[in-house]
Order: structure tokens, then C-alpha cells, then sequence
């Protein structure tokens, strides 16, 4: 019987599971040698069976393309990825951290700007950030809180330290498929999961829930809480139609929505209009209220705004949270949590060049090959470039795009992010993989145990995103503890 | 409950209610073909003209042979009225109405649809095509116990009842159409000696046989099964039964204003009906009649409680699909 270890190599980067090519890490070990004995027809098993699984759950994506939208099923990957619980505890306190000191800057932006009038950040990056919404300026949303709902980007890198790559403050994505695919490894490997300590992950939705009803107006009860999504056509519906039905709000799309002349929000029901309290809103501030943002949009609900200044309804994310989920201002972080919070960060981040500025400029056109050149506003892994595994004519054409408008690009070294063993046809093979925890700041703050594992599936790619061909798998944060 | 939801959901159960019974009209046919001689001149293309698809099927196909009328019947996906492409739409409507329903309704669903897409080829071969209605009928029997085991009487299970209570009015008046028109041709005299088969199967496919047998307690006549299921208020799936369930739902269901006034007057018309005296063309035109009171209480429906500006889901899916 060959194992399907078979010729397994860690190569120039950390892996998730193995110190080298036959030793597990300690929080891995139980689950190698399970797979270490299981044949080649078995495992095949278990991937037909979550490929079946996955199918009848209906868990989906949709992918933008020529030929019209297309519902795909979510790519997984049955192995796990493992992290030890208690190096799970310094990722969490540092990713609490992190949020609480984005919270502080974007009140700070939008109040009195101390951090800007003491120099600590051009004032230029802000007033030309595409997030930045003069419209907010004087809001205070409850607990001073602006983005309640954050997807913060992690990686590995070889000298085994996690970085964090970006922080999604807008409308992130991903938290359903971490909990499905929670719920297909169980029926998957229901033996593995009962002799291993993982960290349950399914008190999301009540969190999410929790921490909804702590931003509605003061002295609502029981709020109404919904969920607004663009509709069926965008990307994440799976998951905005998921996370209603866990949470036991109702799904409504801008439409459904009406502002009555008292500047409260209202839903259209069989009943006549009823009242809306708390809105956690998966649609860009664009698109929000076309009365202040883009007329254009007919997603959104006209009023929305007024409401919201009012003070009668929440909106999660609060408009304008976006500023700080800006590739530029993501350069600032480090220095925003020791100015607010008085604290070292407790997670790096990637070094950062900023194009904005003429030296760094200069050393992020001479370095190209090298260095990964993201836009500050996209997010889906678009209109990005991977120095190393670029031609030289993509290259040459993306120095063009950078110096028209430096002040949208940021240059990064590229990492030997982290790979973890993904079954490949018969065999494990390494991958290279992120994570994306989630984190919640109402009146309370919450991480989830561990979060959403992306991989990139093609051999040696970086790029993760499953728009761009990416898969993903089930994280474990193990409890060594009791064993 | 959002207007919109009720909306979909309301044709969610259409949808369903109209793919089991396309189930059931297909496979109670086949049954009954079996029972025939082989030179009765029995054509498959009945079952288009009951459903009203006579134009979709002559624009789609060009012979009336059975592979033909299965295929449109239940698998293509360019009859809007196909057993597939209603259940496509219900799977639309569910998929957005998640929040509303429990889990393993829409994982029920979707599995029947991906069944459904991939039994395709199946549907030419009679043993398979039996297979596959028998699992399209368990699947919707199904769906339908899970709702009632785990839902709460209350608006969206109003319209869920609603919806479906209407559609089956609307089918239980196609299948007897069979009947009728089976027995008005030209060439029924030989076929009448075989009446009471067809009315034996016209009372299996809407599961009455048993009730009929002892209920009515005659010999299996055409009048007494018209009858049977057009007037009695008891057997689920009898015209009177459906609306009495849709009085019932519209009186409980929020702001239902003059529309129990729409039913009262389609409950007198049915109350009024005289099969006895009425020759098969008349209760063919009654039939007709039937349908057009149902799709006048739709439309009321429809303006009460949906979304009028907005565009409705199931209207929008089922342009796209024409």
C-alpha cells in the first residue's frame, strides 16, 4: 500500500502541517497518521462524498464572466489546515487589537482628526481616499464603532511569522463557506473530529447576531435586524441569503426598503410597512442611497443616509468605514495602535511601499520583478501583479498603469507564503494558502476560531481568491491541552 | 413577512405543487396506456392539449410521437410549463427564500433538480421514466411533510398552503380533462368500454381511489368521480377541498379585504354544477370555466400582498426561459 504522503516535499516556504517532508508538527500529528493509513480508494471516497455533499447543500459562488453569470460549486479541499490553539491566542489578541485601533482612526477621521493634524499620516491620503465620505463627517455611530464586521487577511511567511496582508473593512465575504465547510468535513471525517480537539466555529451566526443588536438606536428592544443584499446576480448571495436564514433576520433587497418623511426606515411586509432597527448592508457605499451617493443606483434605498444621520437606523458597516481599507492607510496601521491604544502591534505587516511617494516610487519601479504591486481599493485579487511570475511585457505595461496614477499602488516583497498538503489527484501535494479570520467589535469584541482557509489550487500559484481559481479548506485550531 | 417573500415563496409552492402533478399526469397516463389495446388509436399528444401547450409543442417538435411529448413534458427546459423548468423556477424562488424556510428544504429541492437535470436521458426509456416520476412525486410528498413537520402556522405557511391549494385546483381540473376528452373524440366509442379504467386511473393520480371506494361505494362511472372530485369539500385534492383550504389561508392571511368575495363566487358557480346533466363538450366548457375563476383569484392575489412595481421573480425567470 503506497500512502498518499508519497513523495510529499516542503519546499522554500513554512508548511501549515509539516516541519519537514515526514514530521508533522505536534498539533498535526493525529491527523497525519489518520490519512497516513487511509488508501488511495478511501480517500477518494471522501472527496467524492463532500463533492456530493457540497452539491446538495447548494453551496455556490457566482463568477462574473462573457457568457453571463455562472453559479459554480465551492471548490474545497477535504484536508484540513491546522493551527495550535495557543499560538491561535496571539493571533486573536493581535487581531482584536488591530480592530479596535481601526475603530479609534476612522472616529478620529471623521471627528476631530488628531492623527492627521499631528503628522502621523499625510492628510493628502485621506482627502484623495475613494472611501473617504464627507457626508459622515460629525456622525457618531454607537460605541464609536464604524466597521463591526471586519475580514482581516493573513499569511504565513518563511520565517514563520503571520503577516497581515489587508484588512477588509468594507463588505467582506467568506464567513458561510468557513462554516459550510465545517459542516462537510464533520460528515467527512466524523471519526477524526471526535478523537481531536477542535475549537467549535458554529456560534457565528449568533455572534454576528449579538453584536448586531448591540448597534441598534438606543432604547429599541428588539431590533428588526435585516440583511441587505444586491440581489441573486451578485457573488455572495449564497452567502447574504446563508447568513439571514442562521441568524433569523429577513433578506431584503433595496426595493423592499422605504424612508418615510419621519427619516425611519421601513420594510414592505403583507402587514403594510414595518420598521427596520439594524441593517447589516452587504452593498457598497456607492450604491447605498442613490440621494447622496451614485444616483445611478437602484440597489440601494433612497433616504438611506438620512436615516442613518438620524440616528434611526444602524447600518453595518457604517458608511465611510472604507477609509481605513485602503492599501495606503493599511501602511499607517502599525503606527494607529500605538497612538490609540498606547500598544506594540502585536501582528506585523507586510512591509509596504507607497507609490504616492517619489522615493518609494522610485524603488518599487526598480524593483518590479520582485515585488507584488496591488491597487489600494480593489479587492477579489483584481488589477493586481505578481512581480515573479509575471512576463516582462505585463510588466512593462504595468509600470504605464502604476506612474498614471501612483497614489492608487502600493509595492510589497513577495512572500514564501505558507503552502499546507491538498489532495491532488491521488496525492497530497503543497499549496500555498491564506486565512481570513473574522472579527466582530459592537459592544463587545469576538474572533472567530481560526476563520476561512483559502488555497490557491494551481501548482505554485499565490493567488487565492476564488474568483481566480482558488479552493479552500476546513481551519482547525487545536486544543492541545487535554490530550 | 417582506411582500417580496411572500411572493416567492407563494410560487415556490405553485411550482412544486405543478411538478408533482406533471409527475403524476405523466405517469398515470403511461399506466393507462399499458391497460389499452394496442389498436386503440391513443395519442400521447392529449397530454399536451391539457396542459394548453398545443402552440409551445408545435413551435418546439414536429411529430407527435411519445419521446417527443415526454421530452416536452418533462425535460426541456424551452417549455416554460415543463416538469423541469418548474422546477428550476422553484429552486429560483427557494434559493431566495432561505431565511424563510427550514435547512433541508432547499437542500431537498435542490437535490430533486440536480436528479431531475441529470435524469435527462433516463426519460426516453419506459421502465426509467417510471423510476424517475415515482422519485419526483416521493421527493414533493416529501418536501411537503417537512414543511408541515417543521413550519409555523403563520403567514409564510399561509401562503405556502395558499399557493399550493391553487395549483391543485388548477391541476386537479386538467386531469379530469383527460377524462373528458378522451371519452368526446370520434373514435371514443371503442374506447368507451374501457370508461371505468380511465376513471380508475384518473382517480389514482390524484390518490382518491381508495377514499372514492369508500366514500362514493358505486361502481367506478364517470359522472360519480367528476363529481366526487369537483364537489366534495374533504378529499385534499377534490376541487371543493382546495377551496375551502384557499378560503381558509386568505381569511387568516393580514389585510385580505374583499378577496374571500372572489372565492364565494367561484365556490357558487361549483356548488351549482349539475354533472349529471351536462354532456362531456359542457363539462369540458365547465372545466374551462374552472380555470379562468382560478386565474382571476391568482391575479387577485397577485395585487393584494406582491410587490406590483417590482418585478416579480417568477414572472422575470419565466421570460428569460421563453
Amino acid at each position: 500500500m503506497t500512502s498518499i504522503w508519497n513523495n510529499y516535499q516542503v519546499e522554500n516556504s513554512c508548511d501549515e502541517l509539516m516541519l519537514s517532508a515526514n514530521q508533522p508538527h505536534m498539533a498535526s500529528y493525529g491527523l497525519c497518521q489518520y490519512l497516513d493509513v487511509l488508501d488511495k480508494e478511501s480517500i477518494k471516497a471522501r472527496k467524492t462524498a463532500a463533492e456530493h455533499a457540497i452539491l446538495e447543500m447548494g453551496i455556490s459562488f457566482t463568477v462574473y464572466s462573457d457568457e453571463g453569470n455562472i453559479d459554480r460549486a465551492w471548490p474545497f479541499d477535504i484536508i484540513p489546515r491546522i493551527i495550535e490553539q495557543q499560538e491561535w491566542q496571539g493571533i486573536e489578541a493581535g487581531l482584536k487589537q488591530r480592530l479596535k485601533a481601526l475603530n479609534c482612526f476612522i472616529s478620529d477621521v471623521y471627528a476631530e482628526q488628531t492623527f492627521i493634524k499631528e503628522g502621523f499620516i499625510p492628510s493628502d491620503i485621506i482627502n484623495t481616499s475613494k472611501n473617504f465620505r464627507k457626508q459622515c463627517v460629525g456622525m457618531r455611530p454607537r460605541h464609536d464603532v464604524w466597521a463591526n464586521i471586519c475580514g482581516t487577511d493573513l499569511v504565513r511567511d518563511k520565517n514563520g511569522l503571520m503577516y497581515v496582508l489587508e484588512d477588509n473593512l468594507r463588505v467582506p465575504s467568506g464567513v458561510s463557506y468557513m462554516l459550510e465547510n465545517r459542516v462537510i468535513t464533520k460528515r467527512v471525517f466524523p471519526e477524526l473530529l471526535q478523537n481531536i480537539d477542535v475549537l467549535p466555529i458554529d456560534d457565528y451566526p449568533v455572534q454576528l447576531h449579538e453584536m448586531l443588536s448591540s448597534i441598534a438606536p438606543e432604547g429599541v428592544k428588539q431590533p428588526q435586524i435585516v440583511v441587505l443584499t444586491p440581489g441573486i446576480y451578485n457573488s455572495a448571495y449564497f452567502e447574504h441569503a446563508y447568513l439571514a436564514q442562521q441568524m433569523g433576520a429577513r433578506l431584503v433587497e433595496g426595493g423592499d426598503l422605504v424612508v418615510q418623511k419621519d427619516n425611519c426606515l421601513y420594510m414592505r411586509t403583507v402587514q403594510g410597512l414595518e420598521k427596520v432597527d439594524v441593517v447589516y448592508r452587504r452593498i457598497d457605499d456607492d450604491f447605498l442611497d442613490p440621494e447622496v451617493f451614485r444616483t445611478d443606483s437602484c440597489l440601494g434605498v433612497p433616504g438611506l443616509m438620512r436615516a442613518w444621520l438620524a440616528g434611526n437606523v444602524a447600518l453595518a458597516n457604517a458608511p465611510g468605514a472604507g477609509v481605513a481599507d485602503d492599501k495606503v492607510v493599511y501602511a499607517y496601521v502599525p503606527e494607529m495602535i500605538r497612538y490609540y491604544l498606547n500598544e506594540e502591534p502585536i501582528l506585523p505587516n507586510v512591509e509596504t511601499y507607497l507609490c504616492s511617494d517619489p522615493e518609494q516610487l522610485e524603488y518599487v519601479l526598480a524593483h518590479l520583478p520582485e515585488l507584488v504591486v496591488k491597487p489600494a481599493n480593489e479587492s477579489g485579487g483584481y488589477g493586481m501583479i505578481v512581480g515573479p511570475h509575471a512576463t516582462a511585457k505585463e510588466i512593462a505595461d504595468f509600470r504605464k498603469v502604476i506612474i498614471a496614477n501612483p497614489r492608487n499602488y502600493i509595492g510589497q516583497p513577495t512572500l514564501a507564503i505558507s503552502t499546507s498538503p491538498t489532495l491532488c489527484k491521488d496525492n497530497l501535494e503543497p499549496r500555498h494558502v491564506d486565512l481570513r479570520p473574522f472579527i466582530l467589535q459592537g459592544e463587545n469584541i469576538f474572533v472567530t476560531a481560526g476563520g476561512l482557509t483559502r488555497v490557491a489550487l494551481r501548482k505554485g500559484s499565490l493567488v487565492v481568491n476564488s474568483s481566480q481559481g482558488g479552493g479552500s479548506k476546513d481551519t482547525w485550531i487545536i486544543n492541545m491541552g487535554g490530550k | 413577512m417582506l411582500s417580496r417573500s411572500a411572493e416567492r415563496i407563494y410560487w415556490l409552492a405553485r411550482y412544486l405543487e405543478r411538478t408533482e402533478n406533471t409527475a403524476r399526469l405523466v405517469s398515470i397516463y403511461m399506466n393507462f396506456l399499458m391497460d389499452m389495446p394496442r389498436d386503440v388509436q391513443m395519442g400521447w399528444v392529449t397530454l399536451v392539449h391539457i396542459i394548453g401547450g398545443r402552440d409551445a409543442f408545435n413551435k418546439l417538435y414536429k411529430s407527435d410521437t411519445e419521446r417527443n411529448v415526454c421530452l416536452f413534458l418533462l425535460t426541456d427546459l424551452n417549455n416554460s410549463a415543463s416538469l423541469l423548468s418548474s422546477l428550476s423556477f422553484a429552486r429560483e424562488n427557494i434559493r431566495t427564500s432561505r431565511e424563510l424556510l427550514p435547512d433541508e428544504a432547499w437542500e431537498l429541492v435542490n437535490e430533486m433538480y440536480l436528479f431531475a437535470k441529470s435524469g435527462q436521458d433516463n426519460i426516453l426509456n419506459r421502465r426509467e421514466r417510471y423510476l424517475f416520476l415515482q422519485h419526483i412525486i416521493q421527493q414533493c410528498q416529501r418536501f411537503t411533510g417537512l414543511l408541515s413537520g417543521a413550519m409555523c402556522k403563520d403567514n409564510p405557511y399561509g401562503f405556502i398552503r395558499l399557493g399550493r391549494s391553487l395549483e391543485r385546483a388548477d391541476m386537479t381540473t386538467r386531469i379530469l380533462d383527460i377524462g373528458t376528452l378522451l371519452l368526446a373524440e370520434d373514435r371514443s366509442n371503442q374506447i368507451r368500454q374501457y370508461e371505468s379504467i380511465i376513471w380508475m386511473n384518473i382517480l389514482k393520480s390524484v390518490s382518491a381511489l381508495l377514499m372514492y371506494r369508500q366514500q362514493v361505494r358505486s361502481r367506478i362511472k364517470g359522472h360519480d368521480v367528476l363529481t366526487y372530485l369537483l364537489k366534495d369539500t374533504s378529499l385534499p385534492r377534490s376541487v371543493g377541498c382546495c377551496i375551502k383550504e384557499m378560503v381558509t389561508c386568505i381569511n387568516e392571511l393580514p389585510n385580505h379585504n374583499n378577496l374571500p368575495e372572489y372565492l364565494q363566487v367561484l365556490e357558487q358557480y361549483l356548488n351549482q354544477i349539475k354533472i349529471n346533466e351536462s354532456s362531456q363538450l359542457q363539462i369540458h366548457e365547465i372545466l374551462d370555466v374552472i380555470q379562468k375563476h382560478l386565474g382571476e383569484i391568482n391575479n387577485q392575489i397577485c395585487q393584494h400582498w406582491f410587490l406590483v412595481n417590482g418585478q416579480p421573480l417568477a414572472s422575470s425567470a419565466q421570460q428569460e426561459n421563453s
